[in-house]
């Protein structure tokens, strides 16, 4: 059961982690594969704060915005070359130059701090919830999550900003028609990424820790997550996230690592061939 | 009649091998830098598969590592574990690496996938193997990796030997390139890397073109692959990884220029030169790697090759007529509009 | 209201407004004629921003729209309905009007009173979905979003494309009216006879060229004049 739970945990931080990803995708055609380095740059500056001995939640939020004002930088400088293309060029272009920046960024980040992790300790580790055993930190996760993605929902369907991001999802020309300014909301949702993805990258620090050389797998994650999701899905992405994280977590109990990994991306090749639009894609 | 332009378009491959033909005769007593030089010739090798593939047709396929590890680790296991002798080995090792390619190309294309598709199922293929490898730990010895010493066909122990075996690999390579490319191939790879539904509606084929060129690249890739696991006298999963070989070669691509015969020589070139500066560095250099990939692909995405040609072509230009030749003034601001409504006229639906 | 000077637009290499210069006085409907790729599509992208002239200048009662972006010039009062219409499929005709009112969601209420009273239609149907309109709702709904940001000049690409004709003389007579409120409206039009119903001054576009430009009387009563510019297309009479 409480294998269970943690799957599900796995799968809220998993969807915190993509959910920037998809928006980005949707919005502007670009996928960012500097996702994951993004994530890690806020959880590194959060450790070092930790270690200057700053308040852990002062560190954390100064992480998160870290997170975020690092995919604003990216936004305004790297990919502005890739927004004045269209269609399967701005893809390559957009493609090309956040794996590059990945590599720049991970290169960085293994060179420059390659002994600095984030952890996070909780004062009880466990605690009981009707008669099952959970980890604090699965609860404190959980509840972060849980919290980001009502205010985030709330944002999307009630504000004029929300409305103008979901539509530019549907029909960019027509935004632009509207008088949306599609570059701004654009650097808007890549800041909003940026922030998820920091979030994401403290809920690793409550679970086991942050290193500097993760943003791969978090990319990797938040791609397959992505894929099996449909890349302009939101309820898609979520439930993508729950399946894959209790895929995840029992699998990796019963079978091992690598079979699990194997599995995780047999499944994303799959459902590119069976339903490239997203084993579990639905809109709106 | 027939032989003189066959040879003079052969020219600058002939040219090319024997210019590096003359290496060895200068390096003989550094056997450092004969490997490096050695080394040049397999990266340039792959990226003569890449170009095919990425650059002519479209295929971003983030997954030579595979393709070249299925050449190694085939070759390998099958002497070892299946007893071949070598050269049997590496043509079955390659015989099976080219059947992947054209695998990975037939479901791309069948799937009508476009260059994203590709390039997250490739390098989910990539993931794939990395994990594979690591958890036949009973075949592969995981990370510790196999050493190849009297596996092969003993390229380790005559390292000039080996370097002109590798050479005349890319000589090969070169020469069925620009065999292809100087036919009436070549003109239908050029209409299908520009507009694949216009190239279709021309009568060409294009799903057989694009399995044909992924198996021939695959083909090259694996036997470099397998020569490498000889030569190297070591195999490991990260050495196909996607970081230590599809980014290098995506790199040398890019510098060299693709869509051009000599962009993968002269892109190994530079960017073993490159790497050479900053490999001492450690860590640094997959930073190097990512600032070299968004460098090059923001200012410098015509690559060597075609900046040398244009560059020539000016200079003759401006000595016949005395004046420099009008730039091609690029469009920036585009109008999503229109590029929509284009798209949308294009899309095969 | 707006006035274009020796406007050079392209893509590209290819240059497809060549030297255009045109006036729209405020109150009236002005039409721009003209075959398929004579470049009225390209002019209007222009207008509104959403490509950059080569050269010329376009003025937006008296202030220069150079270099401006497509969400700024709608600010300004200049709205544009493309021939595609671009509406948001998924969502519901009130989201896309509301979405219509982007830049000025003060004025909301007021706009879709305004809006609902000349489109009665699309009040019966606020609340479904855009893409299961049909062909002649969906024209109205994109005039609809376009009315909600407060136009000051409401730009008009072929809007009776693929409508029938009933269709075509329906929405023409709500455009008659748009125009009594007063409503600038600049009209691309193949079909000839209905445009010059609406409008008083026509414009007609040869590639990229103004051929012809005078009152809208002048080309009715000259057949000549029309079998020179506008060769066999569009409809007769009006």
């Amino acid at each position: 059961m409480s294998i269970v739970i943690d799957g599900l945990v796995l799968g809220l931080q998993l969807a915190l982690l993509s959910v920037g990803m998809v928006f980005v995708y949707g919005l502007g055609g670009i996928l960012n594969l500097a996702h994951g380095e993004v994530a890690v740059a806020g959880g590194l500056i959060a450790a070092l704060l930790l270690q200057g001995g700053r308040p852990p939640v002062v560190a954390c939020s100064a992480g998160v915005i870290a997170s975020g004002a690092l995919a604003w930088f990216i936004d305004r400088t790297l990919l502005r070359p890739a927004y004045s293309r269209h269609g399967e060029e701005r893809l390559i272009l957009a493609l090309i130059l956040t794996l590059g920046t990945s590599f720049a960024l991970d290169g960085f980040f293994t060179y420059r701090y390659p002994n600095v992790a984030l952890t996070l300790r909780l004062p009880t580790t466990s605690v009981d919830l009707f008669g099952i055993t959970v980890r604090t930190a699965s609860l404190a996760v959980g509840g972060l999550a849980l919290t980001t993605f009502g205010v985030l929902l709330g944002f999307l369907k009630s504000t004029m900003l929300g409305k103008a991001i979901r539509c530019i999802i549907q029909n960019e020309a027509g935004a632009l028609l509207c008088g949306v300014d599609v570059d701004r909301v654009r650097t808007f949702t890549l800041f909003l990424s940026g922030l998820l993805a920091g979030l994401a990258a403290i809920a690793q620090g409550f679970f086991s820790y942050l290193g500097p050389d993760m943003g791969a797998e978090f990319t990797i994650l938040a791609l397959i997550v992505a894929v099996v999701g449909g890349v302009r899905s939101l309820t898609g992405t979520f439930l993508a996230s729950l399946l894959l994280g209790l895929v995840n977590t029992t699998m990796s109990y019963w079978v091992g690592t690598y079979l699990t990994w194997i599995a995780l991306l047999a499944v994303t090749v799959t459902t590119l061939l069976v339903r490239p639009q997203g084993l579990l894609a639905y809109w709106p | 009649m027939n032989a003189r332009p066959v040879l003079s378009h052969m020219l600058p491959v002939l040219g090319t091998g024997i210019a590096l033909a003359a290496v060895p005769l200068f390096v003989r007593e550094s056997g450092y830098v004969l490997r490096i030089a050695t080394f040049l010739l397999m990266l340039a090798t792959y990226a003569v598969g890449f170009n095919l593939l990425f650059g002519h047709t479209r295929q971003l396929f983030l997954c030579i590592g595979v393709l070249a590890g299925t050449g190694a680790y085939g070759s390998v296991l099958l002497v070892r574990n299946a007893g071949l002798n070598p050269v049997a080995a590496i043509a079955v090792a390659v015989a099976i690496a080219t059947g992947l390619g054209a695998f990975l190309s037939y479901v791309g294309v069948r799937r009508g996938f476009g260059v994203l598709f590709v390039g997250i199922v490739t390098l989910a293929v990539s993931l794939i193997f990395q994990n594979l490898v690591l958890g036949l730990r009973k075949y592969t010895n995981g990370e510790t990796g196999i050493v190849t010493q009297g596996l092969g066909v003993g390229l380790a122990e005559n390292p000039v030997q080996a370097y002109y075996i590798l050479l005349a690999v890319l000589v090969a390579a070169l020469a069925v390139y620009q065999e292809i490319m100087g036919s009436r191939h070549g003109l239908a790879l050029h209409a299908l890397s520009d507009d694949e539904v216009s190239a279709e509606l021309s009568g060409i084929d294009v799903a057989r073109y694009k399995v044909g060129v992924a198996a021939l690249a695959a083909g090259f890739i694996s036997l470099v692959g397998a020569l490498f696991a000889d030569w190297n006298g070591f195999i490991s999963p990260s050495l196909f990884s996607v970081g230590h070989v599809d980014i290098p070669v995506l790199i040398v691509l890019l510098l060299g220029g693709m869509r051009t015969l000599l962009g993968p020589v002269v892109g190994a070139i530079v960017f073993t030169i490159v790497d050479a500066i900053v490999r001492p560095f450690g860590q640094l250099t997959v930073l190097a790697y990512g600032v070299l990939l968004v460098a090059l692909f923001l200012v410098f995405r015509e690559g060597t090759v075609t900046l040398l040609q244009r560059g020539w072509e000016m200079v003759q230009s401006s000595t016949q007529r005395g004046q420099v030749g009008r730039g091609v003034a690029a469009d920036e601001d585009g109008d999503p509009l229109s590029q929509r409504t284009n798209s949308r006229a294009k899309s095969p639906y | 209201m707006l006035e274009v000077r020796e406007l050079w637009v392209g893509y590209n290499d290819v240059s497809v407004i060549r030297g255009v210069t045109l006036e729209v006085p405020a109150g009236e409907a002005t039409a721009v004629l003209g075959p398929n790729g004579s470049g009225k599509t390209t002019l209007f992208r222009a207008l509104v921003g959403l490509l950059r002239p080569r050269s010329g200048s376009i003025l937006f009662e008296g202030v220069p729209l150079n270099g401006l972006r497509p969400p700024q010039v709608v600010q300004r009062g200049i709205v544009y309905v493309a021939a595609e219409r671009e509406l948001f499929p998924q969502l519901t005709v009130l989201e896309n009007l509301e979405l219509g009112a982007y830049c000025c969601p003060r004025a909301f209420q007021s706009r879709l009173e305004l809006v609902f009273e000349l489109f009665p239609r699309l009040a019966e149907r606020r609340s479904q979905r855009a893409g299961t309109l049909s062909g002649g709702e969906q024209q109205m709904l994109a005039i609809a979003r376009a009315l909600m940001a407060q136009p000051k000049l409401l730009l008009l690409d072929e809007p009776s494309t693929g409508l029938a004709p009933l269709l075509v003389a329906e929405l023409y007579r709500r455009l008659e009216a748009l125009r009594r409120e007063g409503v600038t409206i600049l009209l691309a039009e193949q079909q000839v006879g209905a445009a010059l119903s609406l409008c008083a001054r026509v414009y007609v576009l040869k590639e990229g060229r103004v051929a012809f430009c005078g009152g809208a009387s002048s080309l009715r009563g000259s057949s000549e004049l029309r079998k020179a510019y506008l060769g066999g297309i569009g409809g007769v009479g009006g």
